[in-house]
């Protein structure tokens, strides 16, 4: 670091006072995702002042947020479709064919093979899921790129196919019982890290932060781009770790409820002390999931070879062919994965559930859908960010979650989701123009 | 000569072809019955509905044809259009919603076809209504939960707001008594929320809020369906609360009355689907045979459980909007642990399905 100095002149001799969009711009922050960040902020803070705080209580912010995990997870998937100038509407046909594939794995075939309380029954049913997921995507993915009917007839007719293939799975019946072990993705106390283990995660996250940040300083001086100055590097590696500590204090303040504490109390042979036995749940394994798969699929979007040809189609599909692209390839990757997702999505929704029903998944398709476009991926193609759609999901399910909370009835819910969504997308195409 | 046998083979097939065209000729006695469906997400409609109408209609010498709606109100009005294009001489309607069928009823009406509204209310006088008695089902389920639990704070997970069973399942409640519950202050209803579409997701979803809301001190919840129960037992398991809250539903869905086995839900209140189906398609017959509204009956064969209270003649029956139709209403059958052998025993559930992983004490699985 000791170079710091040198850079500090460099960008501060021109103005002696910047304007606030000059020291914005020098921490070289995404402006949209930034805005989706406060705008996520104002949400939860605004139902926080509306129901006199009780909104923003860690059992409410932990559940609205595993609420909206089956949905983040399949939006990472869906930029890239929607990069690509495709779409995929069977998104939630797939994750009910799946949880349905998972339910009856692990109720009635995987039993048969390896009986019941199998140690391997959980692994081997979402290995089998994810692969169902991949390989349904994969045909779709196939149809659309190499036969080249247009991906919203082939998902149209996917979303009816599959959905009718649930009911075909089960003859119409509700299968419940999953293995307890897969139980776990499903999240709540038992299905959460715990408190050390979450504060392990964080501190991981924190050297992350800290660590990508010297990182990319030294990349940048080794090929001689212009260095963020200092102060600003400081502010974000603070800004990160600051808040990811914020967000496992709050996972970690979520206490174990009282008669689930009983039970393993009984079950272990721990007394319980007069005010009760404190167990910090820490960490809910779907949010684990969603944060795991947004730091792999961001890394592949901006990254990778595929992800920059996928931004590259979206961009100009003839330049990108003509460059050498192999776009029919890449557009059926893109499907494969977001197959996979759906898979791993189906097996939180099934967690959860502790089995699966016919209307699992259903309109999945139009909320994943809007959580991309309201975190700024684009239909004209070539725009979109991961961790936009994931933010996209969280702001809407914490107003779906807050304006439940608050009393409004299910129709007026689905009002202001509506309104949330052309609002924020006709934000973002006037703030675009006016940027140029 | 084998050339000059075609014109003659065509021939006999066209005349063959004509004799079989639905509605056409004077044969007396083709009663066709159409049953339109509004769709069939719930496990019940294939499994017991279908198959007891169509075994009663083809018992009193009709044929049954069908249609599914798939859940949407236009694909129902064009249904009706081409059950009545096949010819058929009585309508058996599962209405998706009960005023947007009311076009199609309009066209049965011109044509003189009688229309049987199966299980959900249609509002018009002329529409025949065969249900099962909902607020009953609503009181039923209000009954058991409040004998296990007669004070504390409930949950009511409510179904889609504009489906009119939903406030019907409601006002049965109170008539249980919940209303005066409330008001001596015996219960405290802490949430009580609409579900859209009645789906498992969504009621997880409302029942894990209504957890957040109440810091997890919830005694019992009223769920009015069993897709829903599964979504609030759930919700429940994950805070350690499941199967010492009482939970209720209807359907008898098989992963419902497992439940009740396990001692997860506590009351499944079961409209024997194989009665109700039974006694539309017996009714379709005797109005082909030309029966009045007001002269139909439920069949004799209809067992205990399900008998309808004000005996089997038909009934009127007033309308939330005051409309007076000719109905037979069924009685609903609360199950619960002690009473599980009833559906094993009339083949609506397999012993080995409702009993997988069921509490020692319950003797239906012993």
């Amino acid at each position: 670091m000791s170079d710091v100095p040198a850079a500090l002149p460099q960008q501060t001799e021109t103005r002696a006072r910047p304007s606030l969009r000059e020291l914005v711009a020098a921490t070289e922050i995404d402006l949209r995702l930034f805005g989706m960040v406060v705008a996520l902020v104002a949400i939860v803070l605004g139902f926080g002042l509306a129901t006199g705080g009780r909104y923003l209580e860690p059992a409410n912010l932990i559940t609205l947020s595993v609420q909206a995990a089956a949905v983040a997870i399949i939006a990472t998937g869906m930029v890239l479709i929607i990069v690509s100038r495709n779409i995929d509407l069977s998104v939630g046909s797939i994750v009910g064919v799946v949880a349905m594939s998972y339910a009856l794995l692990m109720t009635e075939y995987l039993p048969r093979i390896l009986g019941f309380e199998n140690p391997f029954t959980w692994i081997i049913a979402l290995a089998l899921g994810l692969a169902i997921g991949g390989f349904i995507g994969g045909l779709q993915g196939f149809i659309i790129a190499y036969v080249g009917v247009p991906s919203f007839v082939v998902t149209l007719g996917g979303l009816l196919i599959l959905r009718g293939l649930v009911w075909v799975m089960s003859s119409g019946a509700s299968v419940s019982g999953l293995d307890p072990t897969f139980q776990l993705l499903g999240g709540g106390p038992e299905g959460s890290l715990g408190g050390t283990a979450s504060w392990i995660v964080g501190a991981a996250l924190c050297a992350g932060i800290v660590w990508l940040i010297v990182y990319n300083r030294r990349q940048r001086r080794k090929f001689g781009f212009p260095l963020r100055p200092a102060w600003a590097e400081v502010l974000l590696a603070g800004a990160g770790i600051g808040v990811t500590l914020l967000l496992v204090k709050i996972a970690n303040d979520y206490l174990w409820p009282a008669p689930l504490a009983e039970r393993y109390a009984r079950e272990n042979g721990i007394t319980v002390p007069p005010g009760g036995l404190r167990i910090e749940s820490g960490i809910p394994y779907p949010l684990l999931l969603v944060l795991v798969v947004t730091l792999l699929m961001a890394f592949i979007a901006t990254r990778r070879r595929f992800g920059r040809y996928v931004f590259a189609i979206g961009g100009n599909p003839e330049a990108a062919e003509l460059a050498g692209i192999n776009t029919r390839l890449t557009i059926m990757k893109t499907y494969i994965l977001l197959g996979v997702l759906c898979g791993l999505s189906a097996a939180i929704a099934a967690a959860r559930l502790n089995g699966s029903t016919l209307d699992v998944g259903v309109g999945y398709e139009l909320y994943v859908i809007a959580a991309a476009v309201i975190g700024g991926t684009s239909f004209a193609g070539g725009i979109g960010t991961i961790p936009g759609a994931v933010l996209g999901a969280l702001v809407m399910q914490s107003l779906a979650y807050g304006v439940s909370f608050m009393g409004f009835s299910s129709p007026v819910q689905n009002m202001i989701a509506g309104i949330v969504l052309i609002v924020a997308v006709g934000f973002d195409s006037w703030n675009r123009r006016r940027a140029g | 000569m084998s050339r000059r046998r075609f014109p003659a083979i065509f021939a006999a097939l066209f005349v063959a072809a004509a004799a079989c065209q639905p509605g056409g000729g004077t044969g007396g006695g083709d009663c066709v019955v159409g049953v339109s469906w509004n769709n069939y997400q719930q496990p019940r409609w294939a499994k017991a509905d279908e198959p007891a109408i169509k075994k009663a209609i083809e018992a009193g010498g009709g044929k049954y044809i069908r249609a599914d709606a798939q859940d949407k109100e236009d694909v129902q009005l064009q249904d009706i259009d081409s059950l009545i294009n096949q010819g058929a001489k009585v309508l058996i309607v599962l209405a998706k919603d009960n005023k947007a069928i009311l076009p199609a009823i309009e066209k049965a009406k011109a044509r003189n076809i009688p229309v049987i509204g199966y299980d959900r209310l249609i509002e018009d006088p002329s529409v025949f209504y065969i249900t099962f008695d909902n607020e009953k089902v609503g009181t039923l389920m209000a009954q058991e939960v409040m004998k296990a639990k007669p004070k504390g704070t409930y949950v009511v997970i409510k179904g889609h707001k504009a489906d009119p069973n939903a406030d019907f399942l409601r006002g049965g409640m109170d008539k249980a008594g919940l209303k005066d519950a409330v008001a001596k202050g015996d219960i405290t209803i802490a949430y009580e929320e609409y579900t859209d579409g009645w789906k498992t997701e969504n009621a997880q979803k409302n029942m894990e809020a209504a957890l957040a809301k109440t810091n997890n001190k919830v005694d019992a919840v009223l769920s009015e369906n069993d897709s829903m129960a599964i979504g609030v037992v759930a919700a429940l398991d994950k805070v350690g609360l499941a199967g010492t809250v009482p939970v209720s539903g209807q359907d008898g869905d098989e992963a419902n009355l497992n439940n009740v086995a396990k001692g997860l839900q506590l009351v499944d209140v079961w409209k024997d689907a194989f009665a109700l189906g039974e006694t539309a398609g017996n009714a379709a017959v005797q109005l082909c045979k030309g029966a009045k509204l007001a002269d139909l009956s439920a069949p004799s064969t209809l067992k205990e459980h399900v008998a309808p209270e004000k005996g089997a003649k038909a009934q009127p029956f007033t309308t939330p909007n005051g409309t007076t139709v000719q109905s037979i209403v069924l009685k609903p059958t609360p199950i619960t642990a002690a009473n599980l052998d009833l559906p094993i025993s009339l083949g609506w559930i397999t012993k080995d399905k409702a009993c997988a992983g069921a509490k020692p004490d319950v003797a239906a699985c012993k």
